[in-house]
């Protein structure tokens, strides 16, 4: 028989860096700087301030491995910092996190994300991160290569020293690695930062990608995201396996007590609804420590058989409809959109909000194009295998000819717009660890379906007058060109004379006249009314704008 | 020299379109809204009586009356129709297609009747319908015909005469043609039939393929008939025909095609009692005594013909049978208590959801290759038809 051996956290990864975002050069380049940018926005976020970011990927040689360009990542924050001594755990060490299944709607979840990056770049680079970070409470910020060690899964720190930086506190992140840079697309670098932008309206972010100039978008809201209270898990969204493992976390206490704590949606009244769903009385009060498998087995049988309330939805973050609409203005010239919040819900009983962006700009995209999808989880931009994704589903499944948009069958519609779709939830599920798709489950996909309905009927709305406007004109042009082509051939084939073509034609000019008359009035009707909502947007987006001034 | 007419006219066109273009003038110098009128051809407005045997004109019309809508439509109406006056004084004739390109070139030509252009040819087609229910004439009437399409027809025992428009008269003998079909034409044509020996019946086989392997492997050697192939739906031309061979020989005529909504439908209806696209001519291209010889519902039983499902999720397919059912509460002709043994066909196609093809009865035994020859015998022998 073979020797059975056991593998280290790290060593499973860095063998398995495809699942976590890095199977090709262009994606382990995207995924390097988002989870970069999302480790800043969390860390600011968390301590409150206002995130100020500057950014760099450029292509700096050849790489080691075949058909790769050598690249440079830097992601400087103004954030709180990291202690010199977390930054092993932070760059160097696998599933060490402040966020695992906390239940809080932050980007980052398991602390995979920046240690595969670390790896991928030591492994085809032979180095490291290369830190440097200061907190409030540091004299001199520090500066250091962290390299994770692959067989026991723990970062080891190198050439450790201190030095003084321009920055009160904030962390600098660079990476050299092996990868190729794409600027525009689905995968693009570019895409990245709309979509990051969109979603984050109190981001400043100055970036330099590649050869293009370097680049400033200055925040649009000065609230930073209140990040809301993390809730006690809902027993129905648990397995067995989990409600045994949470029980351990909770020491010598009582059944009772435990399923009153441990989770949300549970009282007095549920326990008794317990035992009359099967939970025998005897285990009520008994203390979990001593509780066998088969005790634990039947109390969680009683807890699934028995209706709870649906799960709160406090928890779940949303950018709303006037950041969304401030931050649309940062991608280019909007010509209209329609933004869209749904209330939270629940969905296969995690809570969910679902936003949508709906936005046509004056020099982005084109007619026969289909529209710029932008997809975001927990605010992270998702910029891969959009097929398989809830959001694409959605959308598909919407019928946008309805809202004056053209659509090929089964597919995405088409036109010089961008779709914005975000999802925030303490828990989404995503169907690999790399974070690119959405899982899509029915209720998941009507929920969005809806969002994009709403939204769409805002549009269709614009795109309507739109229409009519074009139509009017159309008719207006269609008299002045069939009208003295009519009058000809009549008069050629009834053989009248000159003095008849004329009255014919005065007759013919009053007739159309009338109808052009009121072609014209509808016309400047649907003028008067396209205007007057673009002005009720341009409304929202100036009193969102006065409120921020008055929040200064 | 004078054209072939198709029927006795008693309306002189030239004079009724001055009319009609003088009418819209004159309501023009008064600034009046001109309007033109035609009669409505669908099936809402169709009747059907089967002692007359095909469908007619209900009292529907369509009014098109000028405003910035239809100012367009118009304008193409009687552009075409200087066009077609003009065919009609010189005795000129065209095709549809031709017509369309003669416009393009009438158009392209001159920069102010840029905005009239036709984008294709279904559009200057529909303007050209539109002038024929309008003066309730046949596009032949107006000198315009279309494309010979199918009519492909094999006997021993016909002979046609024919007369041309200078007097002379040519004799056709079909049996002396060899393997070339007579076929007549889409157009007028002056045609006296006659049989050299008592002919027993007539088969229009939906299938213009069909029809000539049964006659390559000598359906009229050994039977004392007519065949012709229709090539789908029966074209004015294909219709025409079997009304004179109706009239002028009396013989029974049976048609063989496939089992589907679409062949029901849209060729034996068509052959036996016109469409409702064509209200105003069905009297003169439809052939009411023609009986459905199969393929019936019960062939497939009794031959064991191979058959197979309708995909419901294929859209042409699923739009098939939405018409049956649409036909079956609103077609006049499958509505009609004679007609009764037909609906039936559709309503057992809109429960089976299956369809059996001409073809199949070739697979019933393989080692006999004139097998199909021997069911169709056997189907009118038996009086095994609807």
């Amino acid at each position: 028989m073979s020797k059975i051996t056991k593998s280290s956290t790290a060593e499973y990864f860095a063998k398995n860096l495809q699942q976590v975002g890095f199977s090709s050069p262009l994606k382990a380049v995207l995924t390097t700087l988002k989870e970069a940018v999302d480790n800043s926005l969390d860390a600011c976020e968390g301590a409150e301030i206002l995130p100020e970011l500057e950014i760099e990927v450029k292509k700096v040689g050849i790489g080691s491995t075949k058909n790769t360009d050598l690249i440079k990542i830097v992601v400087e924050d103004n954030g709180p910092g990291i202690d010199a001594d977390d930054l092993a755990k932070v760059f160097g060490e696998y599933l060490a996190s402040s966020k695992f299944g906390r239940g809080q709607c932050s980007r980052g979840q398991q602390g995979i994300g920046i240690s595969a990056a670390t790896t991928w770049a030591q492994m085809t680079n032979a180095k490291g991160v290369q830190v440097i970070s200061k907190t409030k409470s540091m004299k001199k910020a520090v500066s250091a290569q962290v390299d994770v060690d692959i067989k026991t899964n723990t970062g080891i720190v190198r050439n450790k020293t201190t030095l003084d930086w321009k920055k009160t506190n904030g962390t600098r992140v660079e990476f050299l690695m092996d990868g190729r840079i794409q600027m525009n697309g689905d995968g693009g670098l570019l895409t990245y930062i709309d979509g990051t932008v969109l979603v984050n309206p109190h981001l400043t972010v100055t970036h330099k990608m590649g050869d293009n100039e370097k680049t400033t978008v200055e925040r649009v809201s000065n609230d930073s995201p209140e990040i809301p209270e993390a809730t006690l898990p809902h027993p129905h969204t648990f397995k067995l396996g989990e409600f045994i493992t949470h029980s351990h976390l909770y020491g010598k206490i009582s059944l009772s007590k435990f399923l009153k704590t441990g989770f949300s949606r549970i009282s007095d009244q549920s326990i008794k609804d317990f035992v009359k769903n099967g939970l025998p009385k005897n285990l009520v009060e008994k203390t979990i420590t001593t509780m066998n498998e088969e005790d634990f087995k039947k109390a969680f049988q009683a807890v699934q058989a028995t209706e709870l309330m649906a799960p709160s939805t406090k928890s779940v973050l949303t950018v709303g409809e006037d950041s969304l609409s401030k931050s649309i203005n940062r991608l280019g010239e909007v010509d209209f959109f329609s933004v869209m919040t749904r209330k939270p819900t629940i969905c296969d009983f995690k809570p969910v909000v679902v936003e949508v962006a709906l936005a046509r700009f004056i020099n982005r995209g084109s007619e026969g194009e289909p529209v710029q999808l932008l997809r975001f989880a927990n605010r992270v931009p998702l910029q891969f295998d959009k097929s398989g994704c809830a959001i694409t589903w959605a959308i598909e499944s919407v019928n946008w000819k309805s809202y004056g948009l053209s659509q090929p069958k089964d597919s995405l519609p088409q036109g010089p717009y961008v779709f914005a779709v975000s999802i925030v939830s303490p828990f989404i599920k995503f169907k690999n660890a790399s974070k690119e798709t959405i899982d899509a489950s029915d209720e998941l996909v009507e929920e969005i379906r809806r969002a994009l309905m709403q939204a769409g009927q805002k549009l269709s709305r614009h795109i309507k007058h739109e229409m009519k406007e074009a139509d009017l004109e159309r008719k207006l042009a269609h008299i002045e060109q069939f009208g003295p082509i009519l009058v000809e051939k009549l008069v050629s084939i009834s053989g009248a004379n000159a003095s008849r073509k004329k009255k014919a034609e005065e007759g013919l000019r009053k007739i159309l006249g009338r109808d052009s008359d009121d072609a014209v009035n509808q016309l400047e009707e649907a003028q008067t009314k396209l205007a007057a909502q673009k002005q009720k947007e341009a409304k929202k987006m100036s009193s969102a704008d006065e409120a921020d001034k008055g929040s200064q | 020299m004078a054209l072939i007419k198709v029927r006795e006219l008693r309306l002189d066109i030239p004079k009724e379109a001055k009319n009609l273009a003088e009418k819209m003038l004159s309501d023009l110098e008064k600034s009046k809204r001109p309007y033109l009128e035609a009669v409505k051809t669908s099936l809402d407005n169709s009747n059907y009586n089967s002692k007359v045997g095909y469908l007619t004109p209900g009292e529907k019309m369509v009014r098109t009356e000028l405003n910035v809508s239809s100012v367009q439509k118009l304008a193409r109406v009687v552009f075409m129709l200087e066009i077609l006056l003009r065919n009609l004084d010189i005795g000129a004739v065209n095709t549809k297609r031709e017509l369309y390109y003669i416009c393009k070139g009438l158009i392209k030509g001159d920069g102010k009747y840029k905005p009239l252009d036709f984008e294709d040819q279904d559009e200057s087609d529909g303007i050209i319908d539109f002038i024929g229910d309008m003066l309730e004439v046949y596009r032949e009437e107006l000198n315009c015909y279309a494309n010979d399409r199918g009519g492909q027809t094999y006997s021993q025992q016909l002979v046609v005469t024919e007369t041309l428009p200078d007097g002379d008269k040519a004799n056709v003998d079909l049996s002396t043609l060899g393997t070339t079909p007579f076929q007549p034409k889409n157009r007028p044509q002056s045609l006296k039939l006659k049989a050299k020996k008592k002919i027993d019946f007539c088969l229009v086989v939906e299938s213009e393929g069909t029809a000539g392997t049964l006659q390559s492997m000598g359906f009229t050697k050994r039977n004392n008939c007519i065949l012709m192939g229709a090539q789908g739906v029966p074209s004015n031309g294909v219709r025409g025909w079997c009304k004179l061979i109706e009239n002028q020989l009396d013989v029974p005529m049976y048609f063989f095609g496939d089992l589907d909504a679409y062949t029901m439908q849209n060729i034996f209806r068509t052959l036996k009692a016109g469409s409702a696209a064509s209200l105003i001519r069905n009297g003169d291209f439809s052939a009411p005594n023609v009986r459905f010889l199969g393929v019936l519902p019960g062939d497939v039983k009794k031959y064991d013909l191979p058959h197979y499902k309708v995909k419901e999720s294929d859209p042409a397919e699923a739009r098939q049978l939405k018409k049956a059912k649409d036909a079956l509460e609103n077609d006049p002709f499958f509505r009609d208590k004679k007609n009764k043994e037909l609906s039936d066909i559709l309503r057992w196609l809109i429960k089976e959801k299956i369809r059996c093809e001409q073809q199949s009865y070739f697979s019933v035994d393989p080692r006999d290759p004139i097998k199909t020859e021997k069911i169709i015998l056997e189907k009118i022998r038996r009086g095994d038809y609807v």
